[in-house]
């Protein structure tokens, strides 16, 4: 059994063998690699030296070489680098802090191998090339053990933190972060740490590599025959996790605030007799949910930059950049009367500066064409971009303004026209549009809603124009709501909080409509919109609690900015010492992994199929290159 | 211009029905289909290589001259937008522009009536190609705007009457044959030819709306501006879509992009001048040319192919830059404030500068004004049909 025992609650990734099969191995980098070269040389590992070498050596890798764990039996390598990918891809939890569990997840090929470990080891991998830049291949060929000195104890929390995979996620891979526990006194890393990373090599991802590599109607899920940067049987750091899209959830309680605020004042539901409090008791939690979300994104921009940028060029999640800013706005456009009578019109400056600068980036860049032209990434949450030209008009109008509103309802206007039309069309060429309806869907009463209330306000009274708009809306509604059947079976995601505004606003144009035209069914019509409204934001109020405290799973790691920049090229099978027929039994693994419900069956065959005769082709040259040489210790 | 050695024909693949003669001598004098009434052997190359694109700089004169006209103006009673300048400067200044304008465009209508007359096929290959057909707009908005800026005629003349039509006529003319294409014919509908030179044909029903305003014709004119603003629309979002993909340009018409805002911009005055004040509707069409010019300056990257070698198209920046200062001078006009009038200062300043940089420019390059590869003149690019991508 294994007797470098870690401390207690450390991943136990490498328990200490006995070094005598070392000889000579491919480079590739694994920790028992390692442990065995130290051992080749002479050193026994010490605990620290362990921990040392867990920590320097994976770094921005993908999950093949570290999953090359030792465990507790005599098996240090998995038998076969193939089954190795596979079990790694199939979220096998191998960072297990017990290596029991792996025991039982790899029983035969395991202990069938067992005798011939030494030799495993002595295959060549024609593995993925060594990640650059990490200090432990340096500290290889330099024969240099990393620093061992005083590593404190550590729990898993901050181990995760610090896991090293990440960090080509974070700002400046990493360094901000460990200026920052330099700073607070944990001077844990060592020089060859730093000097052994590389700056985030990310490039630009291509719009493409986001629509080859992900599917569904929020381009969420993974298709099957891709991979991803980071662990997937792990659960991310939780800023990593933490999308931009539960700004959602502040849109969807400020619309409500907005909502109850109408109700309460407006002339035509005086009957209901709606008392004000309700819209400070609103408004007051969700400039609270504002901050606190505010804030942890903050933290995530601080320290992940990197998946920022990368939720940047996601083709749905840069509509939820304006979402912040929307937020605000309604927060203005709902400040109850008791906290503020006037605000001050600098406030809308400063609001719409933002709005205006992404506004130009994105419409200039659906203008331009290229790659991310409208044609090509038209979806229904493009609607949040548009939509921040009409909401900044209402509360500029609000305020008394009159260029300014003006300005950025013609803005919006042609915008959303041009949007309107594309998303009406449903382009062929048109990538995104999820083929069954999604609540992302409502999305498409926003606008004409709060434009009808905007040119209310900018009118002073709601004349035809605005109810023309408004009458758009209505019956975009309707449209959908009847067609409530096909809103169903799909994932919660926070998203789903964005879409629940459309609604609310609906509801409140619906109520200011009532105002002028004055009957039973209007005066109707605003109770039923308000109290769908309602029920649905308390729905999914529901819904969220229970994710979040039930299920645990309200941050679910979010695959889409993990992509890699690359198509995965034929999945290298390596070489299979057992013979060819193990790859046919991967490959109808394979066949049946991930298969998303069936929607991505055809991708997941055609990958396994090319892969099929991949691996038939490379094995075979494998087989005849193998037995030529072993290579040695670089 | 005197000695051409090279002869357009060969790199051109145009029918031939031109004798050889030119394609061998340089020197020849005689051309067998041009008559002799040309003294100067280098006529002909001119003829073939000028082509209607080059109205670019008649527009931008006319335009400009229109401009000068409407800020100097020293008896309009709005005080905001005046400089105080002397009426004999004001005169001069306006006299000497319009001068220029007016000989350079009855140059160029000169130059390509006798190409009509002598180089039909090519003309008719302009008109056939994607590009090429919106230009044969140019002219005619150049002799409107001449007309709308002529410091000697007023508009109630009648004199101005005669003229619009003459002028107006043939824009509603190539309407009828290009709009109707646009939705029937197979091979040139909107999606198969739309590219941002199109905003063209309705600037030219805008300008003839404008004028026909000023006349005092209102339904004509108000005709003219429904015919220009619903295929404007159509236009608008078919080029937003994109849906080519890649451009139906090449990188060297790239400053044809700023006809984005023209259009909006002549929108915004010819409703104007129908409705008589600046109201919401001429400031909504304002503001949004004033968005898509911050978007496209906000853009030099698209804009650094076409920058390398000077070419014609360059032009093409003058004129939007002055339609738009003129509808922020009417804007300016209205809402008189600070940032309306630094709006408009800024703009009119720009667009000064421009056409003067413009000038400089070709007077340095007239080697290059009639290059042997304009895109326009090249019947290469495919009219591409519609493919999903």
């Amino acid at each position: 059994m294994s007797t470098g025992d870690s401390p207690e609650v450390l991943p136990s990734l490498m328990k200490a063998i006995s070094s005598d099969e070392v000889a000579g191995f491919d480079s590739i980098k694994e920790l028992d690699d390692v442990n065995d070269i130290f051992k080749s040389i002479g050193h026994l590992p010490s605990s620290s030296a362990i921990q040392a070498i867990e920590e320097v050596a994976v770094e921005g890798q993908n999950d093949f070489s570290v999953s090359q764990m030792m465990h507790s039996v005599s098996i240090n390598l998995p038998p076969s680098p193939v089954e190795a990918q596979l079990l790694s891809n199939k979220k096998v939890l191998f960072r297990d802090n017990y290596g029991k569990k792996l025991c039982t997840d790899i029983p035969d090929s395991a202990t069938t191998s067992q005798g011939n470990s030494a030799q495993g080891r002595m295959t060549r991998f024609y593995s993925q090339p060594m990640p650059k830049g990490s200090a432990f291949t340096e500290a290889i060929p330099c024969g240099k053990s990393p620093n061992q000195t005083d590593l404190p104890i550590r729990n898993p929390k901050i181990d995760r933190l610090k896991d090293k995979r990440f960090d080509s996620f974070k700002t400046w891979s990493g360094k901000l972060e460990r200026q920052i526990s330099n700073l607070r006194g944990n001077n844990r890393e060592s020089e060859q740490d730093s000097e052994g990373q590389k700056p985030g090599e990310f490039e630009t991802l291509p719009v493409d590599r986001y629509f080859d590599a992900l599917e569904g109607p929020e381009l969420e899920t993974l298709r099957a025959s891709e991979e991803i940067l980071l662990p997937e049987d792990k659960q991310w750091p939780f800023l990593l996790r933490y999308p931009i899209s539960s700004f959602g959830i502040c849109l969807g309680v400020s619309g409500q605030a907005i909502m109850w605020r109408t109700l309460a004042s407006s002339s035509s539901t005086k009957f209901l007799h709606v008392s004000p409090y309700i819209n400070l008791v609103l408004w007051c939690i969700s400039l609270a949910l504002m901050a606190i979300v505010t804030i942890i994104y903050s933290l995530k921009v601080i320290f992940y930059v990197e998946a920022v940028r990368r939720e940047y060029y996601h083709p749905i999640r840069v509509n939820f950049f304006f979402a912040p800013w929307i937020t605000l706005l309604f927060l203005a456009i709902g400040v109850p009367p008791s906290v503020s009578q006037n605000l001050h019109t600098s406030l809308w400056y400063i609001l719409m500066t933002p709005i205006f600068f992404l506004e130009l980036k994105i419409y200039g860049q659906w203008m331009s064409g290229g790659q991310r032209r409208l044609s090509k990434v038209a979806n229904p949450s493009n609607h949040l971009s548009v939509v921040g030209n009409f909401v900044g008009a209402l509360l500029g109008a609000s305020m008394g303004l009159k260029e300014g509103p003006i300005f950025f309802f013609a803005v919006g206007l042609a915008h959303y026209t041009v949007l309107f039309v594309t998303l009406y069309q449903r382009l062929p060429t048109n990538e995104t549009l999820p083929k069954e309806l999604h609540p992302v869907f409502f999305l498409f009463v926003a606008a004409p809603s709060v434009a009808s209330m905007a040119w209310a306000r900018i009118q002073g009274s709601f004349d035809y124009g605005s109810r023309i708009a408004y009458f758009i809306a209505l019956f975009l509604y309707f449209s959908l709501a009847v067609r409530v059947n096909f809103f169903r079976g799909f994932k919660f995601s926070l998203a789903w909080w964005a879409y629940t505004f459309p609604m609310t606003g609906a509801a409140i144009a619906t109520i200011r409509y009532s105002d002028v035209v004055t009957n039973t069914l209007t005066k109707s019509l605003t109770i039923v919109l308000c109290a769908v409204s309602t029920l649905i934001v308390s729905t999914l109020l529901v819904t969220t609690i229970i994710q979040a405290f039930v299920l645990g799973n309200l941050f679910p790691n979010d695959i889409a900015i993990a992509i890699s920049v690359r198509r995965p090229k034929s999945r290298r099978w390596y070489h299979r010492r057992a013979g060819s027929s193990d790859a046919k039994d991967i490959d109808q693994y394979l066949k049946y992994i991930d298969s998303d419900g069936g929607k991505d069956i055809e991708a997941s065959l055609t990958t396994a199929n090319s892969n099929n005769q991949e691996v038939s082709s490379v094995d075979l040259k494998d087989v005849r290159n193998n037995h030529c040489h072993n290579m040695p210790l670089p | 211009m005197e000695t051409q050695k090279s002869q357009p024909e060969i790199q051109l693949a145009v029918s031939t029905d031109e004798p050889s003669a030119t394609s061998t001598t340089p020197t020849a004098h005689s051309l067998s289909t041009t008559t002799p009434v040309h003294r100067s052997l280098s006529l002909s190359p001119i003829l073939t290589r000028i082509h209607a694109g080059y109205f670019r700089i008649t527009l931008s004169l006319s335009c400009q001259a229109l401009l000068c006209k409407i800020l100097l103006q020293p008896n309009n009673h709005n005080s905001g937008i005046t400089f105080h300048v002397s009426q004999f400067l004001y005169s001069t200044i306006l006299n000497i522009l319009w001068s220029f304008a007016f000989c350079i465009l009855v140059l160029f209508s000169v130059l390509y009536a006798l190409r009509c007359f002598f180089r039909f096929n090519l003309v008719k290959k302009e008109f056939l190609h994607h590009v090429g057909v919106n230009y044969l707009f140019a002219p005619w908005i150049s002799w409107l705007l001449l007309l709308e800026s002529s410091p000697f005629v007023s508009p109630k003349h009648n004199f101005f009457i005669i003229f619009w039509w003459v002028f107006a006529l043939p824009v509603l003319i190539l309407d009828i044959k290009i709009y109707g294409q646009w939705f029937t014919k197979g091979k040139r509908i909107l999606t198969a030819v739309a590219n941002p030179t199109s905003q063209l044909s309705v600037i030219g029903n805008l300008v003839g709306s404008r004028a026909a305003a000023k006349m005092g014709w209102r339904e004509v004119s108000v005709f003219l501006f429904s015919l220009g603003i619903v295929h404007y629309l159509v236009l608008f979002v078919t080029l937003y879509q994109r849906l080519s993909g890649g451009d139906r340009i090449p990188a060297m018409l790239r400053p044809v992009f700023f006809l984005f805002f023209a259009a909006p911009s002549m929108a915004s005055l010819a409703w104007y001048s129908i409705s008589g004040s600046f109201d919401t509707g001429s400031k909504m069409l304002f503001f949004l040319s004033l968005f898509l010019f911050t978007s496209l300056i906000c853009r030099p990257g698209l804009f650094k192919k076409a920058m390398r070698k000077f070419s014609i198209a360059w032009w093409a920046y003058s004129y939007p830059i002055t339609m738009l200062a003129l509808a922020s001078t009417r804007y300016a006009q209205e809402v008189n404030g600070g940032i309306p009038h630094a709006i408009r200062l800024i703009l009119s300043a720009l667009s000064v500068l421009v056409l003067f940089a413009l000038l400089v420019f070709t007077a340095l390059n007239t080697k290059m004004l009639l290059p042997d590869d304009d895109p326009i003149l090249v019947p290469s690019l495919p009219i591409l049909s519609l493919r999903t991508e």
